[in-house]
């Protein structure tokens, strides 16, 4: 009843013949009006590149170690399925190269250096395949230790001694395992590979159809720091502090696949024609020869050095911003991650400290 | 996956060395607006710069440029950051308000408000009255944002917007008439 143009048929001659509709529609124009009027604000004139300096030089704004939490933020559901397809392609390069089949383990770390060009190229790997969660990650917050491991089944790391400066409360979050499935489909490649005008590579047998699963987790993620207290005046911001310190442990990801083995799989989708210099390139770094648990590396913001951690040999980040640091390895059947705003020196002190 | 997803997650913020592009991308495609829904709400081009600077720092600090939220989180951060801004400017002027007792005795008709100053900032005071969802359906539509990215910006669905905004828009001349006739 907004707007009596918008009318049709019976409702439009009861409108013609209604005072009270017609009083009413009265009512809300001029109340449109009023606030047209009323919300009239002098002309701004802008000057973006300035204003784009002004906040680019922001201290705040520099990149940090912080972590933005996903597993916080139902908003950010659609990065899963990103960082799922990244974890795909990095465990099928390292299953091929390590050819160890049905079952791949990672037993240790080792830092590759990627540029950004690289992670976004993984995306284009939906064009020959499905991604399909079997079992969905369900992330949670809770609020104790206990409630952590009974959701992940994990130990839940006890830090023992806290550096100074670091606040003492701590958020868990926690998720059981979640299974991620790689379908490989010969109709979407031979798309892919016709939108460059050329025909599919002979495909060998069993290969469409080929299912490559991932299973990540479960996982238990301790964060150190006031979350909640908001650092502006309002909620609806979505204002969260950084964190100041993160634990996280998780069991290594497990790949297996069906029909084919992952190594042919992977070259075959090497062999597409359309394939971005790109994507072969991260499907071919990311692959090592050994049993390892690549940890990208952003070369332009971190430098990463190895160090040992009570005997198993682990991966420091340093961030060049000198904001913050962070170490993982890999003890046993499981993946432990120390990270925050600290010193290196602080985060593999930790680290080995870790109960 | 929680180790992964750090692993990952940290990655993806750090890996992003046009990180800084996408960043720039972002402020200059959506500067303007997000100045504009502060200047909504303040009418006052220098501090709605302000509060459209500090939402870019805040979202920059922390979220990807990326996001697909991030428009609508730079809208509704604008339009709240401003509000906020009026009910401090708010208490301020209850103060005045307070000393200077006759100004408040005259009425206003909104059709004349338009040109002084004064009435301007008494529109301001009477938006930062209503309650924070109306007033920011208001001031995001006002500021030629379309129903669909009114309804994204304060997380409601696309058809719910046509009637917030008919209520707001009447809460909000009730509040200016209200306002100035104490």
């Amino acid at each position: 009843m907004d707007d009596p143009d918008a009318l049709t048929g019976s409702d439009r001659r009861h409108y013609m013949d209604c005072a009270a509709c017609q009083a009413s529609n009265k009512g809300m124009a001029d109340d449109a009006r009023a606030a047209a009027t009323m919300l009239s604000a002098p002309e701004l004139k802008l000057d973006v590149e300035t204003a784009l300096k002004r906040v680019q030089a922001a201290p705040a704004a520099k990149p940090r170690f912080g972590f933005s939490l996903p597993v916080l933020r139902p908003s950010t559901r659609p990065m899963f399925a990103g960082l799922a397809a990244a974890a795909i392609v990095a465990a099928l390069a390292i299953t091929a190269f390590a050819n160890i089949l049905p079952l791949f383990q990672p037993k240790t770390v080792q830092p590759v250096p990627v540029t950004f060009a690289d992670l976004q190229a993984l995306e284009q790997l939906s064009a020959y395949g499905t991604l399909t969660w079997s079992t969905q990650p369900k992330p949670q917050i809770v609020l104790t230790a206990a409630d952590a491991k009974a959701i992940s089944g994990l130990d839940v790391p006890v830090v023992s001694k806290l550096p100074a400066g670091v606040s003492s409360t701590v958020t868990y979050a926690a998720m059981p395992g979640a299974v991620a499935v790689f379908t490989f489909d010969a109709k979407k490649a031979a798309d892919a590979a016709a939108a460059t005008g050329k025909s599919l590579p002979k495909l060998p047998s069993g290969m469409d159809g080929a299912k490559l699963t991932v299973t990540v987790g479960p996982a238990v993620v301790e964060v150190f720091g006031d979350m909640n207290a908001s650092s502006g005046t309002n909620s609806s911001s979505q204002n969260i502090n950084l964190p100041q310190l993160i634990v996280a442990r998780s069991a290594v990801p497990v790949v297996t696949s069906t029909q084919v083995t992952a190594k042919q799989l992977e070259a075959y989708i090497l062999s597409m024609p359309g394939l971005s210099p790109e994507l072969a390139a991260a499907i071919r770094s990311i692959g090592d020869p050994t049993t390892t648990l690549p940890i990208p590396v952003p070369v332009e913001y971190a430098t990463s050095s190895k160090v040992s951690i009570n005997g198993d040999p682990g991966v420091a980040l340093g961030d060049n911003t000198g904001l913050g640091s962070g170490v993982i390895w890999i003890h046993k059947t499981n993946v432990f991650v120390v990270a925050g705003s600290l010193k290196q020196s602080a985060a593999v002190d930790i680290a080995r400290n870790l109960k | 996956m929680g180790v992964n997803l750090e692993v990952a997650a940290d990655g993806r913020r750090r890996l992003v060395t046009t990180r800084d592009e996408a960043f720039e991308a972002l402020f200059k495609s959506e500067y303007a607006r997000v100045a504009g829904i502060a200047n909504r709400v303040l009418a006052d081009p220098q501090e709605a710069e302000d509060v459209a600077q500090e939402v870019f720092i805040s979202f920059h600090r922390l979220h990807s440029a990326s996001a697909q939220f991030a428009p609508a989180w730079l809208h509704r951060a604008a339009a709240h950051t401003a509000l906020n801004r009026v009910r401090g400017r708010k208490r301020r002027e209850r103060r005045e308000l307070a000393q200077a007792p006759e100004e408040g005795s005259r009425t206003v008709d909104p059709q004349r408000m338009l040109e002084v100053g004064e009435d301007r900032r008494m529109v301001r005071a009477a938006l930062a009255r209503l309650a924070p969802k109306p007033a920011a359906v208001l001031v995001l539509r006002a500021s030629g944002l379309s129903y669909a990215e009114v309804a994204q910006a304060i997380g409601v669905g696309t058809g719910q917007v046509g009637t917030l905004l008919r209520r707001a828009e009447a809460a909000l001349r009730k509040e200016v008439t209200r306002g100035t006739s104490i």
